[in-house]
């Protein structure tokens, strides 16, 4: 489906971002997803991480330098919306997480059946368990975007560091304003949550060539294959055999 | 009526069947998996309880397979020139003109054939239970999820065989697996060295 007119994607700019997290406040209100009681380590990010109520969080990367010694770069960490998507390639139960039109990896979780292969296969590692260990994580607010809303944590951002639209349109724009880096443009066949950056990747605390794990990608090319072929090809064998060869019969012991 | 002699016990039957039963199933529900088939699913009343289904007739099949041991694993790590020579005639199976040596119970093809059971299902075992388990480990995980899918491949191929050589390519010996019991003179054809080792010959 992947990188067609109609896949939408969320932009985020961290340079302009605030850090206010009304962006996680509007997912949790949203998705009715309750709080969660963390403890203060050091840092204004928080939750630590993504977690089961939590399909969204805002990290405080602190990249002080000798020119600028404050250096605050707030990262909106949510579900990539990968086109190849590890989660969904691994997955063995049917429609537990599906794409949608507009390109969203969103999960049912009636459908889930709580093996967790998609929580290692992800090369991002977003997908969580809620308390009835099934499978949660950002949705880009398919029931939203689906009824020509923005997702709650666009609709809430006051900086315009979160948008929201066509995929294609927002990658031009970001590459028209001279942003060096567009992080996701090609990675995983191109991601639903791109980064428009200034500086190098590493700096904001992402990936680099992120992949989906190389066992996951094996099995899915060959193996898969392998066993239907397999299946397949012993039992056209056997039948060959049958008609070709024919059973053993007691007389031919004697020979 | 012709003299039959007793070439599985009933304890025997029994668990090869079970063995026979937990595979079967574990290879349709694993399949379903694999290619998200939503009919087999509808089977089980969708893959919430197959994903049970299949994770319980995995203990079935792994104890299974450990009993399976004290029937055949003695005979499965013996072997001698006939079976050498049995391999070069492939064991007769490519043509009824070839010479087959003489077999003591087992030939080596089910032999190696067993042994190679023996480890992938002591694979598939245990990368189920570490997929079914360790959920919290990647590493764990996604190496269970590889070798538990080699393993299966391993089965998807082997076990079909099997079960066509118990069955159309050897017409008589599917009835060892229901009574247990073989002619003495089609016993004394195919497995000569068993039957002078039991002194009815």
């Amino acid at each position: 489906m992947a990188n067609d007119k109609n896949r939408k994607a969320i932009l985020v700019t961290p340079e302009d971002c605030i850090g206010c997290r009304g962006c996680q406040v509007a997912c949790k209100s949203w998705n009715q997803l309750p709080g969660i009681k963390t403890k203060n380590n050091g840092t204004y990010q928080n939750p630590p991480d993504l977690a089961g109520a939590a399909f969204n969080i805002i990290r405080y990367n602190e990249v002080p330098s000798t020119e600028n010694p404050v250096r605050w770069l707030f990262v909106s960490r949510r579900c990539m919306h990968c086109d190849d998507a590890g989660c969904m390639k691994i997955c063995p139960a049917p429609g537990a997480l599906y794409r949608t039109a507009e390109g969203a990896v969103a999960f049912d979780r009636d459908k889930c059946i709580g093996c967790k292969l998609c929580v290692n296969a992800c090369p991002f590692d977003v997908p969580r368990y809620d308390a009835e260990n099934k499978v949660t994580k950002c949705h880009l607010c398919f029931d939203r975007i689906g009824a020509a809303m923005q997702p709650a944590c666009v609709k809430t951002c006051p900086t315009g560091a979160l948008k929201f639209g066509d995929r294609a349109e927002l990658i031009g724009t970001a590459k028209k304003q001279g942003f060096k880096t567009i992080y996701g443009e090609q990675d995983l066949g191109g991601l639903g949550t791109i980064y428009a950056f200034k500086d190098e990747p590493k700096l904001y605390g992402m990936k680099e060539n992120p992949t989906i794990p190389y066992s996951v990608i094996f099995w899915h090319t060959y193996l898969k294959p392998l066993s239907v072929i397999g299946l397949g090809g012993v039992v056209a064998a056997a039948a060959i055999h049958y008609l070709a060869i024919g059973p053993h019969k007691e007389k031919d012991e004697e020979v | 009526m012709a003299e039959m002699v007793r070439k599985s016990s009933s304890d025997e039957i029994l668990n090869h069947w079970i063995l026979a039963g937990s595979c079967i199933l574990l290879i349709i529900t694993g399949f379903a998996f694999l290619f998200h088939l939503e009919f087999v699913g509808s089977v089980f009343g969708g893959f919430n309880f197959m994903k049970t289904v299949h994770n319980w007739l995995g203990v079935v099949f792994i104890l299974s397979l450990f009993y399976s041991m004290r029937h055949y694993l003695k005979d499965a790590l013996e072997y001698d020139d006939d079976d050498v020579q049995w391999f070069k005639v492939a064991g007769g199976y490519l043509s009824h003109k070839v010479k087959v040596p003489p077999m003591g119970k087992y030939n080596p093809g089910q032999k190696l054939y067993y042994l190679a059971i023996v480890v992938a299902g002591i694979a598939i075992a245990l990368s189920g239970f570490g997929i079914w388990l360790l959920k919290g480990n990647t590493t764990v995980m996604l190496l269970s999820h590889l070798v538990h899918n080699v393993a299966f491949c391993i089965f998807v191929i082997a076990v079909p065989v099997h079960i066509y050589l118990g069955t159309l390519a050897n017409p008589g010996t599917f009835q060892i697996m229901v009574n247990g019991m073989v002619p003495l003179e089609t016993a004394k054809k195919k497995y000569p060295k068993w039957i002078k080792a039991v002194g009815k010959m």
